[in-house]
This record gives C-alpha cells, structure tokens and sequence, in this order.
C-alpha cells in the first residue's frame, strides 16, 4: 500500500535516512520502531511529503508519489498523526475534528466520519465545544486520532501516540489501534514502546541511526540482538 | 461637557476605522508572524487609487471601491507571494528592512505619479452632517464606523465558522499540524496578506472624504496601525477594534482640548501609560 524504496532523505543536505526500503501492505499494521534521532520521525515526514526525498522513490498503490505535494498527499489519504499531537488549543474539539476533513476528498463526507470518530471515543463527544488546549493529554491523543481519521485515512501514520500518556490511556490507544486494524485500517506505527508494538504490530522496521538494522514478524524482532542493541546506540 | 461628549463620540466613529486598519495587520501577524511596516502606505496607495479614479471617471471614492478592493487585494497577494515569502522565517529585521523598502517605494512612486501637494478627493457625503441633541457627527465618520463594524463582524465569522477561516486560525495555531490535515499554508498566508491589503482599500475610502492626502502621510497611518495593533494584543479582534477607539477617543480629546503639538501627543502618551500597566494589552486572558 505505502512504500519507501531506496530512501534516502533529511534536512539541509545532510542525510539522516540513508537507502531505506520499507512498505506497509494493505490493512497491515506496521511498527517502525527505534531509539531517539533514528530516523523515525523524519521518515514519516518523508511519507506526509513535509520533508523532501533526496534519492529514492515513495510509491503509494504502486503509484509513485516522491514529487506529490504535501496537501495532495493527504487528500489521496496518507495521514499523519504528529508527535505530541499538535491539536489546534484554542479551537473546540469538534472544530479540530471539522479542520481533520478539511481536504477536499474529506469534506463530503464529514457528518459520516465525525459519526465514526464519536462512536470510538465517546467522550470526545461529551467535550466537543471545548477548547482542545483545555484537554488531558489522552483526550488530545483522542482528537489527534480523530482528526486523521476526518482526513479520510487509508494509510494512518501514529508518530508516537503513547508519549506521555499515563497506563490506562496508553492501553487505551493500542485498543483503539486494534479496532481500526480490524475494520481494515493500514497503519504504521512509529513507538519507543518495544513490547507494546511487538504486541499489536503485524511486523516491525527497526531504525539505527537512519538505516534500517532489522525487519520482520515481531518474534524475529524481539530475538534479533541487534534489536537491542539498536535501542540501547550500542 | 459638551465638548467631551462630542470628542468621545468623534473618537469613537474615527477609532474604529482606526480599529479596521489593524484588523488587517493583526490577521497577517497572526498567520505569518511579520508585521508589514508598509501598512500605512498601502493604505495611502488605496488613497491615491481613488483620487486616480475620481480624476479618470469622476466617481465618489466609495463606489472606486468596487475597483480599489480586487486590485489592492492582488497587489497584497502578490507582495507576499513574491516579495515576503522568499525571506519569511529568517531574520526579523530583514522582514521589518523589507516592508519599510516597500513603503519607501509606495511613498516616492505616489510622488512621482501625483507630485508632492496636498489634495483632496471630494465625495458626497462630505460635508452632511447629523446632529443629535448637541452632539455633531460627520456623514462619512458615521459610514467608517458601520462599515468597520460590519466587516470586523463579518471577519469575525468568517474565522470562526467557515472552513478557509477554519484553515487561517489551524495555520495561527499550530501550522505544521495544519500542514499535515492538509491545509496548504503557504496559500493561507498569501491569502490572509491579500485580505489585509484588500481590507485598506475599504478603510482608505472610508478615512478618505474630508481629509487632505499627501503622499508622506503613510508612515502616519502605520504608526496609529501599530498602536491599536499593539494596544489589542496583536491578535484579538475584539481587543483591536477596542485599542482603535481607544486611540481615536485620545485623538479627538488631545484636538478638542489641549494645543496643535500636545494635543496630537496624547494618543502616545495613554498607549505609553497602558503599555506601562498592562503589557499584554487590552485582552483580558493571554
């Protein structure tokens, strides 16, 4: 569904990822997991066309999308849900939901989708005319989510979903992965969480310092010595 | 007590079209974090536009509007798109060095295409005047006050419940997260700057009738632009148009009661004073 072939990509010239090749297939959950400053993040940004691709190919279907602007990309349904979730803070929870389907794919379909979103977390429909800045984090982790989802995803994108979350919401969150991974969502999944990726992900990508150092089901990850060592920047 | 009630209400009708002028600049502040110190001549360039239009067709500077508006609004996107943009992001100062450039331009290309003499444009509502109990209202600071109003609210509304104003306020609050729901920001804030140009246009018509132009004078409406910019907190619309009567009301006190040359300190004086005790400005949450 999503792949980076041959990928190499950073800022200023400088390479952070180098020659990576990765794909998520259809309704796949992918883990792309990593230590600090692996790449993880720059990856995806490579994925959202935020960051710009210096060598190598991104192909989504098959079709190739390396030079598809970043606002295209999301109409064509590759959604990112950033780190630390950026809600929009002085807008209300149902307006940062409405600005989620603000693609032109998305729009028409909004009173459906904001449906959806409701109906997997309930309580964001109990807050839907407050302020997003006034939320825990895990309800801003929820409108984050809800957002993507307005965007009309096909291929959703968590860069880090469980940062700073207490037990219980993090918990939370897998749960809600697990279910959109049930009705057919394609999701890569960028986490710092070993176990819990291991866990929910289909397969797994390990990044060590911008190239990828191990691949595969999660009990080929898990033994893979360098797994750790990749976590441990040893 | 006649004179008072008379200089609030004059400050009151000028303030907001004072209010009107920062709206624009606080909108563009807001979406790309510049502040065009070109502001003022734009809005002397609206001016000259319509005097242009009254030598050419012999219309009233509010119907010169329906010409003034698109093309002001083109030239703003344009500046942005091909002026600002390319150095957004870098150095403040080479934003700041850039906007005075262009002022600089505005002001010596009004003067070479209409010569350095004060002027007028006449319009028809010039010299109406209302008068309810004792108190004097000029025809066309009663028109600047509803129309600012007006667009104010209708800006207002626009933010808040349309999706391009939806857009604007994701890009003032978290741009890269805007980016990412797609929302092209680059677009928005090349909109956003046509809008604050686009919206000098309409107060230059309204500030226009009675009032002698000369091409010097920008400078003058950037300052006042910049105070009610400031007094509003940079960003709140309720806030500015509040600093702009704020300003006007100083304005029209210093005129009716104090001398020529103190008389125009006032206004600088009490924003000196509410700076001094409340830094945030006129809003009442940060």
């Amino acid at each position: 569904m999503l792949e980076a072939r041959g990928l190499t990509a950073g800022y200023d010239g400088v390479a952070i990822l180098r020659d990576v090749n990765l794909s998520v297939g259809k309704g796949e959950i992918v883990g792309l997991l990593g230590a600090n400053n692996a790449g993880k993040s720059t990856l995806i940004n490579v994925f959202s066309g935020i960051v710009p691709a210096m060598a190598g190919q991104i192909l989504l279907e098959g079709e190739d999308i390396t030079h598809v602007s970043a606002p295209r990309r999301v109409e064509m349904g590759v959604v990112q849900v950033p780190e630390g979730r950026l809600v929009f803070p002085q807008m209300t929870v149902r307006e940062n939901l409405l600005l989620g389907g603000f693609n032109a794919t998305a729009r028409p379909n909004r009173p459906r989708e904001l449906d959806h979103v409701l109906s997997l977390f309930p309580r964001l429909g109990e807050r839907l005319g407050q302020n997003a800045g006034t939320l825990s984090g895990g309800e801003q982790q929820m409108v984050a989510i809800g957002r993507g989802l307005m965007a009309g995803a096909r291929v959703l994108m968590l860069d880090e979903p469980s940062l700073g979350l207490s037990p219980l919401f993090v918990q939370f969150i897998f749960e809600i992965i697990d279910k959109l991974h049930a009705a057919g969502m394609t999701i890569l999944l960028v986490e710092q969480n070993l176990s819990l990726t291991l866990k929910h992900a289909d397969r797994c990508y390990v990044l060590e310092r911008g190239v990828v150092a191990v691949e595969g089901d999660a009990e080929t990850v898990r033994n893979d010595p360098r797994t750790r060592a990749a976590y441990l920047g040893m | 007590m006649e004179e008072l009630l008379q200089a609030l209400v004059q400050g009151f009708l000028m303030g907001s079209a004072y209010g009107l002028l920062a709206l624009g600049m606080g909108l563009v502040y807001g979406v790309s974090g510049i502040v065009n110190f070109s502001h003022g001549d734009f809005v002397s360039l609206g001016m000259y536009l319509c005097l242009a239009i009254y030598t050419a067709l012999a219309l009233d500077p509010y119907v010169s509007v329906i010409f003034t508006l698109p093309a002001m609004t083109i030239l703003g996107a344009l500046t942005y798109r091909y002026l600002i943009k390319p150095i957004a992001g870098r150095q403040l100062l080479m934003v700041i060095q850039l906007t005075l450039g262009v002022a600089l331009l505005l002001q010596n290309g009004l003067m070479m295409a209409f010569g350095g003499q004060p002027t007028r444009v006449p319009s028809m509502l010039e010299s109406k005047l209302f008068i309810v109990g004792d108190v004097i209202m000029r025809a066309p600071h009663l028109v600047a006050a509803g129309v600012s109003f007006t667009l104010a609210a209708a800006l207002y509304v626009m933010l808040q419940s349309t999706d391009v104003g939806r857009s604007i306020r994701a890009v003032q609050q978290e741009p890269r997260a805007a980016a990412l729901m797609g929302v092209d920001v680059g677009r928005v804030q090349v909109l956003t700057f046509a809008i604050g140009i686009g919206i000098l246009a309409i107060a230059a018509a309204l500030l226009l009738p009675g009032m002698p132009i000369q091409p010097n004078q920008g400078l003058r409406f950037t300052v006042i632009t910049l105070l009610v910019f400031v007094l509003g907190g940079m960003t709140n619309f309720v806030a500015i148009m509040l600093g702009g009567i704020v300003i006007g009301v100083a304005e029209a006190i210093g005129t009716i009661y104090m001398t020529h040359t103190t008389g125009q300190l006032l206004p600088y004086l009490i924003f000196v004073a509410i700076m001094l005790f409340r830094p945030q400005g006129l809003v009442w949450r940060s």
